[in-house]
């Protein structure tokens, strides 16, 4: 048993499936049709979460800086993936520049708390670089794709506008300037959100894990502010960033629009 | 030498890039223009027919680079468009839409919206009496200044838009069906200051129209639009 944590056995997780069984009963007594769903969801829980641990596993045993920084960029890819999927626009390609500014602006936030913040020595070190680089990614690729679907749903909705903006004599720039605001706004509101529900109305992951894992709570309350104020920066530095690289994409030769 | 010019243009419409064809449907695309030559010359005032979704807009939006030809040339003062800045070309040949698009807040807003981009620099804003002459030129100076925008009618809409337009001191109005919507009062007050432009600036107008033109002042060159050929008309 590890000092501060109480283990639990492959027994006692397996009673842990109680609560899906719980789920699947629902699905079936209303006739939900999420039967399958919860089934999947469960076993892709299991799996990859235990796929995670033994990655995790080795990566703090070889102490690679070059496994550290790859496995980030993986995380990264999977992030900028997975917001893909949810913005449906086909008429401009953004998926690389996607995954290099997400890459890059998170990469960036991650060694500045590390290295500048929790001081950890290395920066790179694995036990505090990846659970927090995956705490950036995992908010922020909501807020991205919260962000390029607003930029993409507007520049469509609000095509007469830019375009008259556009034939008074604006650039690209001038003339979808609010389309912009309004779509970085969307990005970073729900990071914004969670500063003033945090420690009101649940007690956040981080903390959670270090007061599980012993921690003084005086000392893991400053952990979560960090993590915060970490994710309404790398929000509002991603989602700029982004929207503006992206926002180019959507303009052709002479600024002349692409989506209508 | 020729204002406005088209030189061997054609378009058509592309799919957009990663959009699905369907299958068996994977044909080229309907030409709007198909090797269409033009000649406007400065201070003409061309009015411009054809059926419905014969590509009339595309052609005006072609002269602003709104849309690119897949060939030909589109020329301004003998000067292919894509070779100047696209906003000193959008200011020098001004495209007022159909449907009369507006920002949130008021007619002075709206009509000093040119001046506050970067294009404008250095230019002097109008001061409201300017502005109000201008919009007693269009038959629309009992709208007052401060007056929200949005709450405005399409005609005097389109009338303030026409006035925005004329405030960046365009040389060619590119009017695409700009009285479709309007009652007769405004209809007149637009056409009105189109053919003032043409024949006191010396301003190239064309204009798109689908209803019946009957000019006061001017004599308009027609030409048609039809199955993507582009031919001299005959005057009603």
């Amino acid at each position: 048993m590890s000092p501060g944590v109480l283990d639990i056995d492959l027994w006692r997780l397996s009673l842990a499936l109680v609560f899906s069984l719980l789920a699947g009963g629902c699905s079936i007594a209303l006739k939900l049709g999420l039967g399958r769903d919860i089934l999947i969801g469960t076993v892709r829980t299991i799996a990859q979460l235990f796929l995670m641990g033994w990655v995790l596993g080795i990566v703090f045993a070889v102490e690679s800086p070059w496994l550290v920084l790859g496995l980030f960029l993986a995380m990264a890819g999977a992030a900028a993936h997975t917001a893909r999927g949810r913005v449906h626009e086909s008429a401009v390609h953004f998926a690389w520049p996607m995954y290099a500014s997400m890459a890059a602006v998170y990469l960036v936030v991650t060694v500045t708390v590390t290295g500048a913040i929790v001081h950890a020595e290395p920066w790179w070190k694995p036990q505090y670089f990846l659970p927090i680089g995956g705490m950036v990614l995992g908010n922020s690729m909501n807020s991205v794709a919260l962000a390029l679907d607003r930029l993409f749903s507007d520049l469509r909705a609000r095509a007469a506008v830019v375009e008259m903006r556009l034939c008074l004599g604006a650039d690209a720039a001038e003339a979808s300037a609010d389309v912009l605001r309004t779509a970085v706004r969307a990005g970073m509101i729900p990071s914004i959100n969670s500063m003033m529900a945090v420690g009101l109305v649940s007690i956040p992951g981080m903390m959670t894990g270090q007061i599980l894992g012993g921690s003084d709570p005086s000392q893991a309350i400053r952990y979560q502010i960090v993590v915060m104020l970490m994710i309404v920066g790398a929000t509002a530095l991603g989602s700029t960033l982004l929207t503006l690289i992206i926002r180019r994409r959507c303009f052709g030769p002479g600024d002349r629009p692409l989506l209508r | 030498m020729s204002h406005l010019a088209l030189a061997a243009v054609s378009f058509a419409h592309q799919a957009a890039p990663g959009s699905p064809v369907p299958k068996g449907k994977a044909c080229p695309p309907r030409p709007i223009l198909d090797n269409a030559d033009l000649s406007v010359p400065r201070g003409a005032f061309v009015l411009l027919t054809g059926p419905s979704g014969a590509g009339k807009s595309t052609l005006l939006r072609l002269f602003c680079r709104l849309e690119e030809p897949q060939t030909g040339q589109v020329l301004l003062d003998g000067q292919p468009v894509d070779t100047l800045p696209p906003a000193q070309l959008r200011r020098r040949v001004s495209y007022l839409q159909q449907t009369p698009a507006v920002i949130p807040g008021s007619v002075r807003e709206n009509l000093l919206l040119p001046f506050s981009f970067k294009a404008a620099s250095g230019q002097e804003r109008p001061d409201d009496a300017a502005l109000t002459a201008l919009m007693d030129s269009l038959a629309a100076g009992d709208i007052p200044l401060d007056q929200e925008a949005s709450t405005l009618s399409v005609g005097q809409r389109q009338r303030l838009c026409l006035a925005r337009a004329l405030l960046t001191r365009p040389e060619a109005l590119l009017l695409d069906e700009p009285t479709s919507a309007l009652d007769p009062e405004s209809a007149a007050a637009v056409l009105g200051a189109a053919e003032s432009f043409c024949l006191d600036q010396g301003g190239t107008v064309i204009l798109v129209s689908h209803a019946e033109f009957a000019p006061a002042r001017v004599t308009p060159v027609p030409y048609v639009l039809s199955g993507g050929q582009l031919r001299a008309g005959r005057l009603p």
